[in-house]
């Protein structure tokens, strides 16, 4: 199956036009947390198989960050979002 | 030195050879074309896109959200941008790219053919229509790409990857015999 992301801005597009930037679930602590949790927010990652958030950055088209919510396995889209439109909802 | 670098063309070397009369598959190759990429400030983004769309010797070019490239045949480079800057002013922010960019237009009935060889955008006429354009890849190179006619599409491509680009164009293009020259 093709790897086809359908940007928001962009239409559909082949998966070469992105680079992926990474797990998009992680949240930024606050300035002064502790060390643990700082480590965890920069060095810790899970490798789900199964559904996951990730940001994808549209290198070659909009060059806008997406957040693409995808199954790791199977590579079936759920959902893509402009990243500061999704960082709009989560602050709802 | 910079100076002969800004005035050679980047495909110079390329179309040295005598022109061949064109092909019914033709790439045209602009000559010092006045490109300038247009931002504008967030809230002020139809403002700006009504403003530009309003001139019509320029065509605007959709790069991504409050972006856009606009290009003009009837203006020099710094005319260009100053006449956008004048009808911006603090809405958008302005940069002339006219030295940094090279303009293809390819035309001929085997267009779209040639060009699914190297992008992976649908250009059917229902999808891709008249006036549309966007970034996209051409295979490892991102290009504005914009149908200006049926037939006819536009490129628009960073100066350092225009040999790159043309050697590809030029194979894609190898069996319907496409044919390249300078607009003029």
């Amino acid at each position: 199956m093709a790897s086809l992301i359908t940007c928001p801005h962009c239409g559909v597009r082949p998966k070469e036009e992105f680079a992926i930037r990474g797990d998009a679930s992680c949240v930024r602590p606050e300035p002064l947390d502790s060390d643990e949790a700082w480590h965890d927010y920069v060095y810790v990652r899970a490798n789900p198989r199964g559904r996951a958030v990730e940001h994808w950055h549209h290198i070659a088209g909009c060059r806008r960050f997406l957040v693409v919510e995808r199954d790791t396995a199977t590579h079936e889209v759920y959902s893509v979002a402009d990243a500061a439109e999704f960082a709009r909802r989560a602050e709802r | 030195m910079v100076r002969d670098y800004n005035n050679r063309h980047a495909l110079e070397q390329k179309l040295r050879a005598a022109p061949t009369p064109p092909a019914a598959d033709h790439l045209m190759v602009g000559h010092w074309r006045a490109v300038a990429t247009v931002l504008a400030r967030s809230g002020q983004e139809e403002t700006v896109q009504r403003a530009i769309a309003s001139v019509p010797e320029f065509a605007m070019r959709f790069s991504a959200p409050a972006e856009w490239l606009v290009i003009s045949e009837a203006e020099a480079p710094s005319g260009l941008a100053r006449r956008l800057e004048e009808l911006c002013g603090a809405m958008a922010h302005v940069i002339d790219l006219s030295d940094g960019r090279v303009v293809f237009r390819l035309s001929g009935p085997n267009g779209r053919r040639i060009l699914a060889k190297g992008i992976g955008v649908d250009l059917h006429p229902d999808v891709f229509s008249s006036g549309g354009s966007a970034n996209v890849l051409c295979g490892h190179i991102p290009i504005n790409l914009a149908r200006v006619g049926e037939d006819v599409f536009e490129l628009i491509a960073p100066r350092s990857f225009a040999e790159s680009l043309f050697d590809d164009l030029m194979r894609m293009g190898r069996e319907f015999e496409l044919t390249a020259a300078f607009a003029d």
